[in-house]
């Protein structure tokens, strides 16, 4: 096999247990607020189209002060679930699943449901002060996040690089001719 | 008949002495401070091993064992324990082993194909992007990075570092 072109070593050599960067975990809170927002709005579709079913009467949820804090209500317990249920669980979340990143201890120990539910409870405090909260992803030598500092937390890379590249070589090797 | 009377009565009690002599000087003798006088290197260097070796015939001691009741002894999961995995995979090239072998093709058939490539392009940019960014934050900065900690002390060290470059579009096709 001919040898492959290869990118700048640091890029996805053995990554696991470092670390993960600001962008990697950006996409990954993207795609988990996408899913959960997304699977919210389907469940809040259902519900609405079962009530007219049972009922005859047609709701708008939103519309109206008591149905928008309802909602509203609803959609905050939902992403306290989504979040702190899945951190407890797995360490790691369906976007952060995607991006390959886990959340673990800062030994690097599984998280506990305690530590769970506070860096989901802080989480929002993150958002304060123009996304302030976020900066130490950034400029921390252990890319601290605030609600990473409450919870004693940190993030780091899952995704198995070595599988990539055996997928990639197994690959070559199926296309090459006998 | 003995020609001199009396004989076969003093042969029998020369014996019987020469016995309890015998026995007298073996629990006399300190073996232990014995065995501690002797060169055990130099008697062994003065044995023709090769010579004692073409002597045996191995067949015929190997024709004797019962095997089945041998590994029947072996407590095989004890041999397991003691075995160092994570050593041996790491001498393993693997690259060459599914090179080689019918590995890769059961390896390409076993995953999704174009989902999980595209999986590994997004991860693997974003990987790169981490780097790209984290970069320029220090060198805005004028800090150094190196020394820092690359991760959780504990995951760091199980987790040993293994270099594996991916080609540059991050294996996709």
């Amino acid at each position: 096999m001919s040898a492959s072109k290869t990118t700048s070593a640091p890029l996805v050599a053995g990554r696991q247990g470092h670390y993960a960067g600001a962008v990697t975990r950006l996409v990954a809170f993207a795609a988990d607020v996408g899913a959960s927002w997304g699977a919210f709005t389907v469940a809040l579709a259902g519900i609405t189209f079962a009530i007219h079913l049972v009922t005859g009467t047609t709701i708008n949820p939103g519309k109206g002060t008591i149905s928008g804090i309802i909602v509203l209500i609803s959609f905050v317990i939902w992403e306290f679930i989504y979040f702190a249920y899945q951190w407890a669980l797995s360490g790691k979340t369906v976007g952060m699943a995607l991006l390959g990143i886990r959340v673990v201890g800062t030994e690097g120990e599984p998280i506990t449901g305690r530590q769970a539910i506070i860096r989901t409870l802080t989480l929002p405090l993150s958002f304060l002060l123009l996304g302030l909260g976020f900066i130490g992803i950034l400029l921390n030598k252990d890319r601290h996040a605030l609600h990473d500092r409450f919870a004693k937390t940190v993030v780091v890379y899952s995704w198995d690089a070595r599988a990539a590249r055996l997928r990639w070589l197994a690959k070559q090797e199926s296309a090459a001719p006998s | 008949m003995s020609p001199v009377p009396g004989a076969g009565r003093m042969e029998q009690l020369v014996e019987a002495i020469a016995e309890r002599v015998v026995n007298l000087v073996i629990e006399a003798i300190d073996v232990d401070a014995l065995m501690a006088k002797i060169d055990m290197d130099a008697l062994l260097d003065r044995v023709d091993v090769d010579g004692l070796i073409d002597r045996v015939d191995v067949d015929k001691i190997v024709s004797r064992v019962d095997v089945e009741q041998l590994i029947e002894r072996v407590d095989v999961e004890k041999i397991i324990e003691r075995v160092d995995v994570e050593k041996i995979i790491q001498r393993v090239d693997i690259d060459a082993l599914v090179e080689q072998t019918e590995l890769g093709t059961i390896i390409a058939r076993s995953t999704s194909g174009v989902a999980s490539e595209a999986l590994d392009l997004v991860r693997a940019q974003a990987v790169g992007l981490d780097d790209f960014l984290a970069r320029w934050v220090n060198r805005i900065l004028r800090r150094n990075s190196e020394g820092w900690p690359v991760g959780p002390p504990a995951l760091v060290s199980a987790l040993a570092d293994v270099d594996i470059p991916l080609p540059a579009d991050g294996g996709a096709p």
